[in-house]
């Protein structure tokens, strides 16, 4: 029995589960941001009554003589899809930078990001705020790439969380993860193409069975290999070739850290195509001769896979991280600034239409465990000893932070 | 396999999982949205709308009836189970338990266990059917009901008679299991007898994830304090912190000689011990028949005399290994006498097999691929088939027991030799 990667590939959750088209991508999200909405402009509904009434009793006979009714507030006004996802994107990009800061492994930076990503496709950032539930994906994804880290030494990380904050949203999140744990990275793949380009450099190539070129041919074409998409030919030795080789795979490595992390490329294409167009746009016609010494270019797949690269690597480059050669720093400055200042905008927006039911996590977490006591979930013993800890610990809180606040205020300043 | 990564499957319309949860989730939503305004309204503050990550897990949930208890651990509580549409479909539902000392949130051993379970199908591999969270944050997994007892409780049952052929049988399926996770990057590292169950229909199946990893990149260091003493390879026990996949095919060399000599191959009582006893069996490792050796963390150098050959040589053709096992001196390989000895059932093929599994040096070792391609399964005499295969009583108890442990633990007794837990504290230095 001969297993390919395609087989492999095949088997994993990421293509059963998280492997999309571009519309079903867009119809996941157009879904979680309706729902989401919806529940915030329920939420706040909700609340404007519950004050009014509040009001009303409160000082029903004022609001009577002034004949006016409790003033109502104007619509939410809710974060779009492309909105949303820019806000995620947002986060992801931070997440390198929390990567970068903990010094975390690649992979581990790089799976809290899917984690990240996987799980906005199922809830918005208006219900469950990104911050937060970013600094809790890195720490599962931490768990899942067998990096360990204490939850206190990570959370001493963090000038304003707790470990009890860090924890809070990590069943939400495996739980939105479908308890998926495993990403399939481009990271490997790349690596092995580029010792496989090496050892092609050093003239060890062995021809498709289609070609009638002898191997010797194909090296020396390889070393006159244009720099530029129909650029002039080039005559390099093996070490300029080797050299090359080196850069391109520098640049392709740069660009599966950033740009494919964060952009939709998970979602839409495999590790292998990702890891392909990177390349491509390192140096394409590197990458196209590289192809084409797999694949003979009268393949009728062969058209098919590039167009597929060329997809995926217009996506690449489609995000603000990407500067190829010719992107002046000038440009590129005035993209990241541009990025900015929309990013700033949105999270100003995302303030006004935070979901108030999903504000607190810590508590909610622990309501939800004490909704499984109340439903009968548990033995009487089990519910017993919950309940003692949890008015234990009840009451610790509330010596410290005095009894919980009205709810409307609690909301306020959380926001 | 260089042209598969372009070929690679496109992205998918996703498979009918999927499709038949989003339907599923979809008429939710629908449901959900135009009940908004009650639904919301009757919850209480803190129990909005559910999400619709809540909604998919209560989909899997409900597909599965938890019935009586099988057993329980410190680990997990094991069920049997079975699926709501047909009783039939036995499973078994092993609750991970939530430890109280335990303050990092979810278990690395369920995450792990879940994470690579998930990905593996293969007939000798235990089947994950689904895994969902219950409202106290429970996990719950899913697991393939066997019912069988497992490897390790049949060589034990000493009113069971078994052949050279069956044992053939037993371990061909346990090298298709260790060569499939290879295949697929994945590192066991806690194989052994009791985690090797039996299902139904006599096939056996690789359980327990709990210690597993993907094979690490080069140069990165991964820890050598695991898998279970009398299954783990000298270079772990010399402190290796990079290996392959040779350490499961070392385990799993051992699991084959215990099922045909029907007690402990390499017991010991503490890790030195357990170097002793290899060598007393393979020979002291040098340079020359395992270069590098001498550069393991707990290496030590063998004094230059030779421990008495005469009476390790007869100790061997009496086919008792050497008691002699605190001497730290230079001993020699036990020669093929011994092994024709002490392993009759395996015959001349299978002991070449299982010396080439239990070959000292790591990069000698055969490679699970190159274990399946040996002589000994196309010789004769053939497997025996999965149906005639003698069976076991291990009953649904059993496979609670052995679901419920923690990977690393044994069940023998001794208490020294249980749980050997992962030590990150070296792994961080």
């Amino acid at each position: 029995m001969k297993l390919t990667e395609d087989d492999l590939y095949r088997a994993s959750t990421q293509f059963k589960h998280w492997s999309f088209t571009p519309s079903q991508l867009a119809a996941q999200r157009q879904k979680t941001n309706i729902q989401a909405s919806e529940r915030v402009k329920a939420a706040v509904a909700r609340q404007r009554a519950q004050r009014a009434k509040h009001f009303d009793t409160a000082s029903a006979s004022e609001s009577e003589r002034n004949g006016t009714p409790v003033p109502t507030d104007r619509q939410v006004d809710c974060l779009t899809v492309a909105e949303e996802k820019k806000l995620v994107d947002t986060f992801c990009e931070k997440a390198i930078d929390l990567g970068g800061f903990f010094k975390f492994p690649i992979e581990v930076t790089a799976t809290g990001i899917q984690f990240l990503r996987r799980f906005y496709l199922f809830n918005s950032p208006m219900t469950y705020e990104p911050q937060t539930i970013s600094r809790s994906a890195m720490f599962v994804a931490n768990k899942t790439e067998g990096h360990h880290l204490t939850l206190e030494k990570y959370a001493a990380g963090f000038p304003k969380a707790t470990t009890e904050q860090v924890l809070a949203p990590e069943y939400l999140i495996v739980q939105a993860l479908r308890f998926n744990f495993d990403i399939r990275h481009p990271f490997r793949a790349l690596k092995g193409g580029h010792l496989d380009m090496i050892e092609m450099a050093r003239g060890n190539i062995t021809p498709l069975p289609s070609n009638p070129e002898p191997a010797l041919d194909i090296h020396s074409s390889m070393l006159k290999l244009p720099r530029k998409p129909n650029g002039p030919e080039t005559n390099m030795t093996v070490n300029d070739l080797e050299k090359r080789i080196t850069d391109a795979y520098s640049h392709a490595s740069h660009i599966l850290k950033t740009a494919a992390l964060l952009t939709d490329a998970y979602f839409l294409y495999t590790p292998s195509q990702i890891w392909l167009s990177a390349h491509l746009l390192a140096d394409e016609p590197l990458t196209l001769f590289y192809l084409s010494a797999k694949l003979p270019s009268s393949s009728p797949n062969y058209p098919k896979i590039l167009a597929t690269l060329r997809s995926c690597a217009d996506l690449l480059s489609s995000h603000h991280s990407f500067s190829s050669p010719t992107t002046t720093p000038a440009e590129k400055q005035a993209r990241d600034k541009k990025e900015k200042e929309e990013v700033q905008a949105l999270i100003k927006k995302l303030r006004h239409c935070r979901d108030p039911d999903k504000m607190d996590l810590v508590k909610l977490n622990q309501a939800q465990k004490r909704d499984a006591v109340d439903a009968g979930g548990l033995e009487e013993s089990k519910a017993k000893r919950r309940k003692l800890e949890r008015e234990g610990y009840q009451k610790e809180a509330d010596d410290f932070w005095g009894p919980e606040l009205p709810r409307r205020e609690n909301g306020a300043k959380a926001g | 396999m260089v042209i598969s990564p372009v070929l690679s499957p496109r992205p998918n319309p996703p498979g009918p999982g999927m499709r038949a949860l989003s339907t599923k989730t979809k008429t939710l939503a629908i449901l959900n949205s135009s009940n908004a305004q009650t639904a919301t309204a009757a919850s209480t503050p803190g129990d909005p709308g559910r999400d619709l990550a809540e909604q998919m897990n209560d989909e899997v949930r409900k597909r599965f009836i938890t019935g009586s208890k099988l057993g329980e651990g410190t680990y997990a509580i094991v069920y049997s189970g079975h699926y709501r549409e047909d009783p039939s479909s036995l499973v078994a539902i092993k609750k991970i338990k939530v430890n109280q000392d335990y303050k990092d949130g979810i278990a690395m051993d369920a995450i792990r266990e879940i994470k690579f379970l998930s990905e593996l199908e293969h007939p000798n591999v235990i089947k994950l059917h689904a895994v969902f969270s219950t409202k106290d944050q429970n996990i719950s997994l899913v697991l393939e009901h066997l019912p069988l007892g497992d490897l390790e409780t049949l060589w034990k049952t000493h009113t069971i008679s078994y052949t050279s052929a069956d044992i053939k049988a037993w371990a061909n399926m346990l090298a298709q299991a260790v060569w499939f996770c290879h295949e697929n990057f994945i590192l066991h590292r806690d194989i052994k007898g009791n985690n090797l169950l039996i299902a139904a229909d006599g096939t056996v199946k690789l359980a327990d994830f709990g210690l597993a990893r993907s094979f690490a990149d080069p140069g990165r260091i991964m820890t050598y304090n695991v898998i279970t003493r009398f299954y783990r390879p000298p270079e772990l026990l010399l402190g290796a912190r990079h290996y392959g996949g040779g350490v499961d095919v070392w385990s799993m060399g051992v699991v084959i000689a215990e099922l045909a000599i029907r007690e402990w191959f390499l017991p010991s009582e503490t890790d030195f011990q357990q170097l002793c006893i290899i060598y007393d069996v393979f020979g002291t490792p040098t340079e020359e028949t395992w270069p590098g050796v001498s550069q393991f963390q707990f290496y030590t150098a063998p004094d230059n005399t030779p421990a008495p050959s005469l009476t390790l040589n007869s100790s061997a053709a009496n086919g008792n290994p050497s008691q002699n096992t605190s001497q730290p001196g230079l001993k020699r390989a036990q020669p093929l006498g011994y092994w024709r000895n002490r392993f009759p059932l395996l015959g001349e093929d299978g002991i070449d097999l299982i010396r080439g599994m239990l070959t000292l040096d790591p990069l000698k070792r055969l490679s699970a691929r190159a274990v399946l391609d040996h002589r000994y399964w196309t010789n004769a005499p053939r497997p025996t088939k999965k149906e005639d295969l003698p069976r076991q009583g291990g009953g649904e108890q059993k496979m609670g027991e052995d679901l419920k442990r923690r990977g690393g633990e044994v069940d023998t007794g001794r208490a020294d030799k249980v749980a050997r837990r992962l030590d990150f504290s070296a792994v961080r230095k």
